[in-house]
């Protein structure tokens, strides 16, 4: 069992999250870094699950924790392993490894200060945590109230069962990731982009400026959108007038509530490019000028408050290219022990 | 206006997004449901789910297990072959409202506005019992389910009853769950407490969502409503309000929902009969598709 002591800012329990609910409003939730959370389960042994929005296999449920803050105890012997962002994480007042599992013994408290690069921390645990799976997941919507633990962030007091171990966690200790894969948080982030649905509508100069100059992460973004302050953007002029009723007075309600998967970036007025993440809505109903592609999106995660991201465009192919690199890290060949 | 061919959207290495127009209409949202069910009953090879909403088809895949090319060369196939549409199924729930309830006041006073419904009158040169009137009038078509679990987009399928009122400028940061409210045309409800920017009018007793799946009509999932689904609202008193929300609350609430198949057809023929315009067109517009 884990103790949960101090809740952190918004701990949640997460897998890779839920499919099949796009037509009836239901996001998928799951890892925003689904690359850290899918390591942090191999290293401990347990199923990964599928990549970030294909999510055939929800895999193991973690914890993700936002910015810092979570206090928790073992209740018994356990093998856990911390990856994604770097909090000054402490076992019992000694530096605890990121990337690595290690054996807590019973008692035992991981104590997370705020993150100093990176925004999100994940937690697995051998056997996984225990929560009821709802539609098919164990992933945490807190603002639908339903799925993780209660269907909300952890608060003190909380006590998560854990699975059953299937294996020998003392010969599973001490298997990290190769360090010249771990990934840098810090700095200007590249977020790739495959050109959107209405990209043509934004002037060309507005398009070229929307891939060269840096944005910074607007502190009011979370888990359904991240927000990026930067210039604003100009439409061509051309909207049918008919429009104006059924989409809605605003130059960028240029359609009418259109799909709208994980990793679409809609620019509402032309000001601050808002990406759809995992707990987005399935529609919007502005100008969606690109996609982040689906590796990307882990990227965005570890986004902190107001840090410097830039749009790159790529073409379908590089994205899958890219996906296609990603899988193959998540693998037994990326451990050493 | 409705396009010749749908138009397929690459949405990042994931997803497409199918267009059929760029206008808000039952019978172009016909052909995305007649597509969507042909999909789901033989998905092609690689496909995760689909997102049908008003005049779009969303489409989730894996591109590991199939290629953009195939995924779209198989849709397109499907495009061509929908023939006619004659019906669809549908099914048809009475949904109870108390129209100028109390606590939409209260989300309009918190957040400095008027009264919505009296905002929803006069922008409709109505009174607010015509307002609610028009609303109970004629049945409502669920084109998609979409912004938060199980919110629904519906639209008058009268268009002479169609009306509504343009979203706040400035989103409430909450809502009441369960209000009714207009963003533009489209009348939906929040099944959750949420932040929102649609014009509020009623309440319904009735959970719209349910996580929890208590009553027996959520024991295929928590969502009420799906595309495809009609409504029909009918006014009702604070008494019975009270009355129905006990019995929704000790789920035994019998819901007035009916499994039938519509003609769509009839429905397309009718609208032509009105004299409505098939499409809409605006003919300054210098607006391009690709």
């Amino acid at each position: 069992m884990l103790e949960i002591l101090k809740g952190g800012l918004h701990t949640t329990v997460q897998d890779m999250g839920r499919r099949g609910g796009q037509s009836l409003g239901i996001p998928p939730s799951g890892a925003q870094d689904g690359f850290a959370l899918r390591i942090a389960n191999l290293l401990v042994g347990n199923p990964g699950g599928g990549p970030l929005i294909l999510r055939g296999d929800p895999g193991t449920a973690g914890l993700e924790i936002t910015m810092g803050g979570l206090e928790l105890r073992a209740s018994a012997k356990l093998l856990v392993a911390l990856t994604g962002a770097d909090m000054a994480i402490s076992c019992d007042s000694k530096p605890a490894p990121l990337w690595s599992a290690f054996l807590m013994r019973a008692g035992q408290t991981l104590n997370f200060g705020m993150a100093k690069s990176g925004a999100r921390g994940y937690v697995a645990v051998h056997g996984g945590i225990d929560v009821p799976p709802y539609l098919g997941s164990r992933a945490t919507h807190a603002s639908g109230r339903f799925g993780g633990f209660k269907g909300r962030a952890l608060k003190a007091g909380d006590q998560l069962h854990i699975g059953p171990a299937n294996a020998d966690i003392q010969s599973l200790a001490g298997r990290h990731l190769r360090p010249e894969l771990i990934p840098a948080y810090d700095g200007l982030r590249k977020l790739r982009v495959v050109r959107g649905p209405e990209a043509h509508h934004f002037t060309e100069k507005s398009e070229a400026t929307f891939y060269n100059v840096e944005w910074r992460l607007n502190p009011k973004s979370d888990r359904t959108g991240m927000r990026f302050i930067g210039p604003q953007l100009n439409f061509y002029p051309g909207r049918p007038k008919y429009l104006i009723k059924e989409a809605g007075e605003d130059p960028s309600n240029l359609v009418i509530d259109p799909g709208a998967p994980v990793g679409t970036i809609q620019v509402p007025s032309g000001v601050e490019p808002i990406v759809h993440c995992v707990d987005a809505p399935s529609i919007g109903g502005y100008a969606r000028i690109g996609t982040v592609i689906s590796t990307d999106m882990s990227v965005i995660g570890q986004l902190q408050p107001l840090q410097y991201a830039s749009f790159v465009p790529v073409d379908h192919e590089q994205a899958v290219t890219a996906l296609k690199r990603q899988e193959s890290l998540i693998a037994e060949s990326s451990i050493s022990k | 206006m409705i396009y010749d061919q749908p138009i397929f959207r690459t949405m990042g290495d994931t997803a497409i997004n199918i267009e059929f127009g760029d206008e808000t209409s039952i019978v172009l949202n016909f052909r995305i449901l007649v597509l969507d069910l042909a999909i789901r009953e033989n998905p092609p090879p690689g496909l995760i789910e689909t997102n049908p909403q008003v005049r779009t088809l969303g489409i989730v895949y894996d591109p590991l297990a199939t290629t953009l090319d195939k995924m779209t060369a198989a849709l397109a196939e499907m495009v061509d072959e929908a023939g006619a549409i004659e019906e669809l199924p549908s099914r048809k729930l009475v949904i109870p409202a108390y129209y100028n309830d109390p606590w939409s006041r209260e989300c309009s006073e918190a957040f400095d506005v008027r009264n919505n419904i009296e905002y929803i009158a006069e922008f409709n040169d109505m009174t607010v019992p015509e307002v609610i009137e028009t609303h109970t009038a004629c049945d409502y078509w669920v084109t998609g389910v979409g912004f938060v679990p199980g919110a629904f987009m519906s639209y008058a399928m009268d268009p002479r009853l169609r009306f509504g009122a343009p979203l706040y400028r400035t989103p409430r940061s909450w809502t009441h769950s369960r209000l009714l409210n207009f963003g533009g045309t489209t009348s939906t409800i929040y099944p959750i407490r949420v932040p929102g920017g649609g014009q509020l009018f009623g309440r319904t007793p009735i959970d719209i969502f349910d996580p929890q799946q208590n009553n027996t009509v959520f024991a295929d999932g928590p969502v009420l409503t799906k595309a495809g689904d009609r409504h029909r609202y009918r006014s009702i008193s604070r008494e019975e309000y009270n009355e129905i929300r006990a019995e929704v609350e000790a789920g035994r609430y019998d819901y007035q929902l009916e499994e039938e198949s519509f003609d769509c057809s009839g429905y397309a023929a009718w609208l032509e009969s009105l004299g409505q315009p098939a499409e809409l067109r605006d003919p300054d517009a210098s607006w391009s598709l690709s």
